[in-house]
């Protein structure tokens, strides 16, 4: 290498990362809010998916590859929610800074997941090995997620270290407080019964004291018997059911079905930042959340 | 308005993948436009389908050849059953492909209720995904693409029976798995029709080409430039190039009354 080059390289080693904001991919739009509270108008986010889609499944857009090319950081759920479109999409990209290493955040490796198998079994449907990885709807695990997110901000753009440090202490200060006030108003929701379209609510129901007593779909991928359903309407019907959930992104005519043969009345809940009207950011997804339970409470 | 995704290698590879199902499947389709059998690619892209959940509910492992070659073989079966049923029932064969169609595809339904993993090959066999095409993936297909085009220049004018539809099932196989059946139903079918009545088979297929072409380059920039799904893009885009040649033969069809057959 020549002495300019060196020079450039060098120049541009130091330079860059104060000149130009962060370019941050977020597969899911919770992550993508999450990165908005933690970081503001210093970096750029990017979101792959919209609240009303399936995200095990996307569309091929070039927009998309266009995105994760100019990404310095990458963050998703993980746990094999994206194994169906992610690899192909860096790859597809040919960023090497997002393909692994600091560019690269999963958050299902940040926390504790539930469900993960103790043994690896085709028969049980769609498994994820790692886990379940629906878990954006526990609060304290969105706030181990941000800890980690936070750290990686200021690894990959140590100059607004202040502002990242400052962003996090803010937002946990009022994510905290706003835990407090969603549990207290839950409480009439301990204890209670629902019925889901897929097991995508685990965390949200642990974290309320809440149990799901059937699914629509046993195993997840794979289209209802109709033995199961007959099963699934004594199960409901026996229940005390308070309600059958199901996300906005999902079919509300299984869920329609189960309600018109039980009585029970199927809600949907915004799942992610953008469900619903009411779901601007991660504080207005737990309001909404909690207000469309509780009201179904008799 | 979005100009992030107009890169040559985000749409490069999608792009030659394009023109090597264009390859094989604008020859072909002339052929099945011509006995009227247009939902042949359907049928054959199911029982390739079928079979590729039948090898895996055997136990097959889903990565590598074996799943490849367990589709090829499935597609190859049911070209044979159609050989078969085109020589004893000529009348019935569009209705029988129908019936083939329906039968492959409840078929995986039914043998999915055991395997769930499956039903992603199967999905991504039907929608697919001309994106997130690799060079890599290209390179057997685009062997494959050379040997079939041999066969049919060496068989040229005497393609029928079961060489036709053996050739037409591997050709399906491969071109679906790389771009989907919806894509695979448009180069197949579009080009064909907007050429037909082109008397100089020479002139067909070279415009018939053309047409092909502009489909998927128009169609991946479009997809780029308004942020829009491109296997759907292509579709439509292949549609209106093939409505936009047959509106310019119309007009240039004083001076060249050979070339079309007025409408």
């Amino acid at each position: 290498m020549n002495k300019f080059a060196f020079f450039t390289l060098l120049l541009f080693t130091f330079v860059t990362p104060s000149a130009h904001a962060l370019n941050v991919f977020a597969c899911e739009p919770e992550w993508g809010a999450l990165v908005h509270e933690l970081a503001g108008d210093a970096v750029t986010v990017d979101v792959g998916t919209t609240a009303l889609q399936d995200v095990h499944v996307i569309e091929a857009k070039p927009s998309l590859i266009a995105k994760v090319r100019r990404a310095d950081l990458v963050i998703c759920s993980g746990a094999d929610l994206e194994i169906g479109w992610l690899p192909q999409l860096i790859r597809q990209a040919g960023n090497s800074k997002v393909a692994s290493g600091p560019g690269y955040l999963m958050a299902a490796e940040q926390i504790v997941t539930l469900e993960k198998p103790s043994k690896l079994d085709r028969s049980e449907g769609d498994v994820h090995p790692q886990g379940n990885p629906h878990f954006q709807l526990d609060p304290y695990r969105v706030l181990a997620v941000a800890k980690a997110v936070d750290a990686r901000l200021v690894e990959l753009d140590p100059g607004k270290t202040a502002i990242y440090q400052q962003r996090l202490a803010d937002f946990s200060t009022r994510w905290q407080a706003a835990i407090k006030v969603w549990e207290t108003r839950a409480a009439p929701l301990k204890g209670r019964k629902v019925v889901v379209h897929h097991g995508s609510w685990i965390y949200l129901l642990q974290w309320l004291g809440m149990t799901e007593i059937g699914a629509l779909e046993p195993k997840p991928g794979v289209p209802p018997t109709s033995a199961h359903l007959a099963s699934l309407i004594d199960i409901t019907k026996g229940g005390n059911t308070l309600a059958i959930l199901r996300a906005a992104y999902q079919d509300p005519k299984p869920g329609d079905w189960l309600s018109e043969h039980t009585g029970v009345p199927a809600i949907t809940l915004p799942f992610t930042v953008g469900g619903d009207d009411k779901a601007k950011d991660l504080f207005s997804l737990f309001d909404s959340t909690i207000d469309k339970l509780l009201a179904v409470v008799k | 308005m979005n100009w992030d995704g107009l890169e040559l290698s985000i749409l490069g590879p999608a792009c030659l993948a394009g023109l090597l199902v264009l390859s094989t499947h604008v020859p072909l389709g002339q052929q099945v436009l011509a006995r009227g059998i247009i939902f042949i690619d359907l049928a054959i892209a199911q029982v390739a389908a079928l079979g590729v959940i039948l090898a895996q509910y055997l136990g097959m492992d889903e990565q590598g050849y074996g799943v490849e070659i367990a589709a090829a073989i499935a597609a190859l079966i049911g070209a044979t059953l159609l050989t078969w049923t085109d020589r004893k029932w000529p009348d019935y064969q569009e209705p029988l492909i129908g019936t083939l169609f329906v039968l492959a595809a409840t078929g995986s339904l039914l043998l999915l209720a055991n395997n769930p993993h499956g039903g992603e090959h199967l999905k991504d066999l039907l929608v697919g995904q001309i994106l997130w095409v690799s060079i890599g993936q290209l390179i057997p297909v685009a062997v494959l693409s050379v040997l079939l085009l041999t066969a049919m220049w060496f068989w040229r004018g005497r393609l029928s029976g079961l060489l036709f539809y053996g050739l037409f099932a591997l050709a399906i196989t491969a071109s679906v798995q790389l771009v989907g059946v919806y894509l695979v139903f448009a180069s197949l079918i579009v080009p064909a029709l907007a050429t037909v009545g082109i008397a100089k088979t020479s002139r067909r297929l070279a415009l018939a080409y053309a047409i092909g072409a502009c489909g998927y380059v128009s169609g991946l920039v479009l997809s780029a430039v308004l942020d829009l799904p491109s296997g759907a893009m292509i579709v439509w885009t292949l549609a209106g190039c093939g409505i936009l040649a047959r509106v310019l033969m119309r007009f240039g069809s004083g001076s060249r009354t050979s070339a079309v057959v007025s409408a």
